[in-house]
């Protein structure tokens, strides 16, 4: 029986090893990782908010205050995207949202025009929800005709398809219900919190700082 | 994460089963479902581990993330569950050596179920708290248990059958799983409020 | 040939002649289709085939690498704590893997999911690191790392190409039998990875059947003519 010490020292100097390439691996990955994740959130910001020259990342705070994120690393906080075009107007604002579908977490952007109150775009960043039904919601043009003016004055509901009479519904995409019904939380859920906050620091975004 | 805590049992248990939907836990329910006995046996040993390892891990992430060293999480998962795994073996075989040599080599091959590493990192990506991520590990772990049983069950009566010999084994297995695969998706719309 | 063996069985001994490490993880005792190890990924990464390449890519990285290391440190790990050891081996490349993957492509690494860090808990890995690397020099250990990872990502493959072609009409992303197609969607859920992995599994048990008739035939037709020769 091999005595405890030789043993420990084995077990130690592996995982000491271990340790330092998991390290140095992290380290080296991290500037491209951070970089790509910039430039997915900067292409989905772009395609939400056509003309887009330039965009400002708020963070909110506990307080309702808004503060400048400087990259867009720092993901438990929650924020939104304010883009400007060439002359420095407001083109709109894109807000992140998640919200528990049929597979795991669907993952969102959708955009907020706040002179007009109404979501002008969604788009889905992640999902896993079923192949050809659920993931529709990502690639259904019916479906996506849905948020080129949704009104977000009115509580957003998702209803039966082919049943949509206001313009705060969304026409469910039909054998897939339970995917659709989730967007229509996640939009519910997200402008209740986010558009009071857009409004109160109104005059700050519209001037960029 | 907002999930209500029925919603997040009955989601683990049936609509997205750990096994037939979600794929984990492959290697010991193709291969351990040849009698019920065993099956169920090797069900509880695995609840017991994911279960105890799902709430130790959650507590780990929260202490590797208090000191940003997350890329740490699967080494330490793995830790926390070759050390659950150990503990059970010397559990089951003070309590019951009879059970202990009928799970032979299997017990410490727990180590290696796919479902057992996965529930920690779900629990991660879901953003759970404590008691979200008990009660997923509980449920989870109960639709691995559900699961082998059933084919287990299935598997039994086949074994009667006259069943070609080209299908016999793995093949028929898979078979009998994507069967119930399908009876499962029948759990789709169930408990999915709004 | 009995195909139950399966629940990541312990050590099993390589066939005769399989002194090319490479080939015979390829072929001979392929993880998937012969062994019928590694069920978790093959079932759950395979319903598109570039999902299945990748996965395929990231275990032959992970099964190389860590068998190398393994191999390395063969002679100075104690008895005891080798299984701890070639976890840990296998865990840390599994990070860098997972890293790796992030910076190259996020995408494919969103895509692939969860499933990156279970590869720590593929079998394949635990059981070529206990029953082939512990035993083989670094340089063999490597190739049969090469070659289980290779025949792993060979057998992905075949099973994303029926799934995704059947169950969405494409094959990486280009449609084959044009818009008209009704795709059987039930390839791309989980019934259908279990139902593609069983056609795959029938497929090459009828092809050994066949194989194991021609050689008994001519077998029996080769005492026939010695039979013949010697009564004559």
């Amino acid at each position: 029986m091999t005595p405890t010490f030789p043993m420990m020292k084995v077990l130690g100097t592996v995982s000491l090893v271990c340790g330092l390439l998991i390290v140095a691996t992290n380290i080296s990955t991290s500037a491209k990782i951070h970089q790509n994740q910039e430039i997915v959130m900067h292409e989905s910001v772009e395609h939400l908010l056509p003309g887009l020259q330039k965009q400002i990342v708020y963070g909110v705070e506990d307080s309702g205050d808004l503060k400048i994120l400087p990259t867009v690393e720092g993901e438990n906080v929650k924020r939104f995207f304010a883009g400007y075009d060439a002359s420095g107007k407001l083109l709109g604002i894109v807000v992140e949202a998640s919200e528990r579908g049929y597979g795991d977490l669907i993952s969102a952007m959708y955009a907020y025009a706040p002179d007009r109150k109404i979501i002008t775009g969604f788009q889905v960043v992640d999902m896993r929800e079923t192949p050809g039904l659920g993931s529709r919601i990502a690639s259904d043009p019916e479906f996506a005709k849905n948020f080129t003016a949704l009104d977000a004055t009115h509580p957003i509901k998702t209803v039966k398809h082919g049943t949509k009479q206001n313009p705060w519904e969304i026409d469910a995409i039909s054998g897939a219900t339970i995917s659709s019904r989730a967007v229509g939380r996640m939009l519910a859920k997200s402008v209740q919190e986010m558009v009071p906050v857009i409004e109160k620091n109104m005059d700050r975004i519209q001037r960029g700082n | 994460m907002n999930d209500s805590l029925t919603h997040i049992f009955v989601d683990s248990l049936l609509i997205n089963n750990f096994v037939l939907c979600v794929f984990l836990g492959m290697c010991s329910f193709l291969g351990l479902s040849q009698k019920f006995s065993t099956a169920w046996r090797m069900g509880v040993s695995v609840m017991f581990v994911i279960i105890v390892s799902g709430v130790l891990s959650f507590g780990a992430h929260a202490l590797l993330a208090a000191f940003n060293v997350e890329y740490l999480r699967i080494i330490v998962y793995i830790i926390i569950i070759a050390s659950t795994v150990q503990l059970t073996e010397m559990f089951i075989k003070k309590t019951s050596p009879a059970l202990f040599r009928e799970l032979g080599v299997y017990l410490p091959l727990i180590t290696t179920n796919c479902a057992v590493l996965a529930v920690p990192l779900f629990q991660d990506s879901r953003r759970y708290n404590l008691l979200q991520s008990t009660v997923f590990a509980i449920a989870a772990s109960a639709g691995y248990c559900l699961a082998i049983c059933l084919l287990a069950l299935i598997r039994e009566r086949t074994d009667l059958s006259d069943i070609p010999s080209l299908a016999k084994g793995t093949a028929l297995t898979l078979i009998l799983a994507a069967i119930l695969s399908m009876s499962f998706m029948g759990f789709a719309g169930m408990g999915s409020g709004g | 040939m009995s195909d139950n063996a399966v629940a990541c069985h312990p050590a099993t001994p390589p066939p005769k002649g399989a002194d090319n490490p490479f080939v015979n993880g390829l072929w001979k005792q392929n993880p998937v289709f012969v062994q019928v190890l590694g069920m978790c990924p093959t079932l759950a990464v395979t319903n598109s085939v570039a999902n299945a390449v990748a996965m395929g890519l990231c275990t032959t990285f992970v099964l190389a690498s860590s068998n190398c290391l393994v191999s390395c440190v063969r002679k100075i790990v104690p008895k005891q704590v080798r299984i701890a050891t070639f976890i840990a081996i296998a865990a840390t490349m599994v990070t860098i893997v997972d890293y790796l993957m992030k910076a190259i492509s996020i995408s494919m690494s969103k895509a692939l999911g969860p499933y990156i860090p279970l590869i720590v808990a593929n079998c394949i890995v635990l059981e070529r690191a206990e029953s082939y690397a512990a035993r083989r020099p670094v340089v063999k250990a490597t190739l049969d790392g090469l070659g289980m990872g290779f025949g792993f990502t060979f057998a992905l493959t075949c099973l994303g190409s029926i799934r995704e072609v059947l169950g969405a009409g494409t094959f990486l992303g280009f449609s084959v039998f044009g818009p008209h197609f009704e795709p059987w969607v039930l390839f791309l859920l989980p019934p259908g990875g279990f139902i593609s992995m069983a056609i795959w599994l029938l497929i090459f048990a009828t092809w050994r059947e066949r194989k194991a008739k021609k050689a008994v035939a001519a077998a029996r037709a080769e005492e026939e003519k010695t039979q013949m020769a010697v009564l004559a």
